[in-house]
């Protein structure tokens, strides 16, 4: 493997500094001194340093300095909050409904105002020592975050494009500026059923609280799977198009199989075109959230906009919960009567993947581990190939008895080191620094507690035209070329397994 | 076999998937999410022809139905055609009656069908019947009202519990045989022109034409 990209290490000076990374994180950086951060020099002679670095690099026993306990070092704090209004100033939704919400949104709106007739231009962002707010004026809608959690200014442009492309994907845009043309001051809470709010609070929720890398890396999760086995399921999903002869033109534009976790497992799409990936996160996110209680003995029939395919028009899902392995086929149709070409398309392509034991396969491709890879050190990654706008990370390795809240708590830490590791290698505006950029990030602190481990925790983003990888070290771990080299195998391992991890071209018709 | 289309129409949150699902999984599930669109179903019943003493088997093709305003404008897709609809009100919520006869009155204007069986349900009552529990309502809608409203329509008329089960195999029972009553002499007819052959009668839905200006990219 060609593994000689040009990189850099980014020493950016940030002009607003402690802004995304709490006081015991320390700057983006390459030099770490392991004297001033790990050990005490008086209690540790030179020699012995080394042969403490040695140990963790060799990884052949246990040191108690590295640990695979990932510390939590990003206290945990109501300090973001989404807000949703209409132009007229109305409330519409607040993730965060607190006693104050809606007179907030009384002074945003006069604030936005103001500019607007000021300075004639929009207000897009505020900073305010840790606490950034970012305005998205999506006339009739206005949509406003704030947060101290150090995302980049991009970084909330997007979520609050994600929560309005819901919007749309409920009510489309012309719905939407219908009903507004009618009454600037309508009260959009009137015509949202509850269904909207719940989905609503479901995306803010996997915004702000889970391991959900799929809107900052504007990617798919994908399904691991044996090469052959999705090879078949594409070869079966061609051949029954084949033989549906009567189906007429355009009644379905696009099939897909999701796994559980919005895990794509394969795809039917027509020739040169696929589908925006916003629009397929909105369209998992509405599957694994509304229909988790769906059972093989329904079909569904929806009616959903997408927002960046056609944000003027419906299209239609047929959704059925596939026996056998917990997964989804979605197959969408621009005809709103198409339901029973679709249902006997359907049940002509379940009939044959069932009979040669491809569900089973589905099932039972559970991902792989960390340890699968020869990678010292590294805790966790996620690769990101390009080309295809997926990308893969290792399963979460969990204790049986872990708690429902326990995993929420793990998923938001990982989830706030990736979005930092990933922010130390992009500029405000979302774009690389460079076309390739490798940047080490490191968090320490001090134990707390005596029986606490002191935090030494490290991190790698590296972008490429091709891939990108973002991982977290083992707690204590600091040998940068260790873990570079470690980068290198996942890299590519990645590259290598590449057929399984990612989903190529799908069925193309 | 028989096959007839069905479908479920009412209020939001008046228990239609409930209904549903208690008839076809036997199951409740306190904590059902709404619907958002339409789900499709299917459930065979086994009914008893009153002249042959003979076992009839019908299979109803269900849609079951989003109650929220929005989906309003995609019921007809559903209805039209239907053998049967399913009229569900909640009887602890006066209002969901005024709705559920809207739906009546839109069934008689749009579906000209003469032998579309209606049947208004009354659901909840388990709500009303636990007495003295803190989860008992008031029951907003008393039985005779809505009996006599029936009636006057010419509607099949039920009380039931998705909850408990009370009532729904009833519900699905007593349609199939109207039904039945209804398509035995039709399937008579068929009969005697294709003789012994004959025996199963597809009641398909329709396909009703693609010219929608409302489907984006047609």
């Amino acid at each position: 493997m060609d593994l000689d990209e040009s990189y850099v290490d980014d020493r950016r000076e940030r002009a607003n500094e402690p802004l995304y990374i709490p006081p015991i994180a320390a700057e983006p950086t390459t030099s770490i001194n392991l004297a001033q951060t790990l050990f005490q020099p008086s209690e540790f002679d030179e020699s012995l340093e080394d042969q403490l670095a040695q140990s963790i690099s060799s990884c052949d026993r246990r040191h108690p300095l590295v640990s695979t306990e990932i510390p939590n070092v990003f206290p945990h704090r109501y300090d973001k909050n989404f807000l949703i209004l209409t132009s007229a100033g109305k409330p519409i939704y607040a993730m965060k409904d607190g006693d104050g919400t809606i007179a907030y949104m009384g002074v945003i709106h006069t604030i936005m105002n103001y500019f607007k007739l000021k300075e004639d231009q929009d207000l897009r962002c505020i900073e305010n020592g840790d606490v950034r707010f970012a305005f998205l004026d999506r006339e009739p809608i206005v949509l406003v975050a704030y947060s101290a959690r150090g995302e980049t200014s991009n970084e909330l442009f997007s979520q609050l494009d994600f929560l309005h492309s819901y919007l749309l994907s409920s009510l489309s845009e012309r719905q939407l500026s219908k009903i507004f043309s009618k009454r600037q001051n309508f009260d959009l809470r009137n015509f949202l059923e509850s269904t909207d709010f719940e989905n609503l609070d479901e995306i803010c929720s996997l915004l702000c609280e889970r391991l959900y890398p799929d809107a900052l890396l504007g990617a798919l999760r994908s399904l691991s799977m044996k090469k052959s086995h999705r090879a078949q399921l594409h070869e079966a999903m061609s051949q029954q198009l084949t033989k549906e002869k009567d189906l007429p033109r355009g009644t379905l534009l696009y099939g897909l199989i999701v796994a559980p976790e919005n895990k794509l497992c394969s795809v039917l799409r027509p020739k040169g075109h696929t589908l925006h990936t916003t629009d397929l996160h909105l369209l998992f996110c509405l599957i694994f959230h509304r229909f988790q209680n769906l059972d093989d003995s329904q079909e569904l029939w929806v009616p959903i906009c997408f927002p960046k395919f056609n944000a003027n028009g419906f299209l239609y899902g047929y959704i059925k919960f596939l026996p056998k392995c917990n997964s989804i086929l979605v197959l969408i149709s621009a005809q709103k009567d198409a339901f029973f070409n679709l249902k006997s398309f359907a049940d002509h392509l379940i009939k044959d993947i069932s009979s040669n034991g491809l569900l089973e396969e589905i099932h039972k491709a559970k991902g792989f581990k960390i340890s699968d890879i020869p990678a010292p050190l590294v805790h966790h990654f996620i690769y990101k190939s390009k080309k295809h706008v997926q990308y893969v990370m290792p399963e979460l390795e969990l204790h049986s008895d872990t708690e429902p809240e326990q995993l929420i708590e793990l998923e938001r830490k990982f989830m706030t080191y990736y979005q930092q590791i990933h922010n130390s290698v992009v500029r405000d505006d979302g774009l690389a620094f460079n076309k390739s950029c490798l940047n080490f990030i490191r968090w320490d602190s001090d134990a707390i507690e005596p029986s606490e481990e002191p935090i030494a925790m490290l991190g790698l983003g590296w972008i490429t035209p091709k891939f990108e990888l973002y991982l977290i070290c083992n707690n204590g771990v600091d040998d940068k070329h260790v873990i570079f080299e470690s980068a290198k195998r996942i890299i590519s391992w990645c590259r290598k397994h590449e057929s399984r991890l990612f989903v190529n071209e799908g069925a193309i018709f | 076999m028989l096959q007839f289309k069905l479908v479920l129409l009412g209020d939001s949150s008046v228990g239609k998937s409930s209904i549903v699902h208690r008839f076809v999984k036997d199951s409740f599930d306190e904590f059902r999410e709404s619907t958002i669109g339409a789900a499709f179903l299917s459930q065979t019943i086994k009914i008893e022809d009153k002249g042959s003493q003979q076992e009839v088997v019908i299979k109803f093709e269900i849609w079951d139905t989003a109650g929220q305003e929005r989906y309003k404008s995609l019921a007809p897709m559903y209805y039209r055609n239907a053998n049967a609809a399913l009229v569900v009100y909640d009887v602890t919520q006066q209002d969901s009656l005024a709705k559920a006869q809207g739906w009546v009155n839109e069934l008689k204007t749009k579906v000209g069908e003469d032998d579309l069986v209606i049947c208004l349900v009354g659901n909840k009552l388990d709500l009303c019947t636990e007495e003295g529990e803190s989860s008992s309502k008031p029951k907003a809608v008393e039985s005779s009202d809505a009996e006599g409203y029936a009636n006057e329509q010419g509607l099949l008329f039920h009380e039931v519990s998705a909850k408990t089960g009370e009532g729904v195999k009833q519900v699905f029972q007593s349609i199939g045989e109207k039904l039945y009553e209804f398509k035995k002499h039709e399937l008579a007819n068929s009969k005697g022109r294709q003789g012994a052959g004959g025996d199963t009668v597809n009641v398909q839905l329709q396909r009703p034409s693609t010219n929608d200006a409302t489907s984006c990219c047609g």
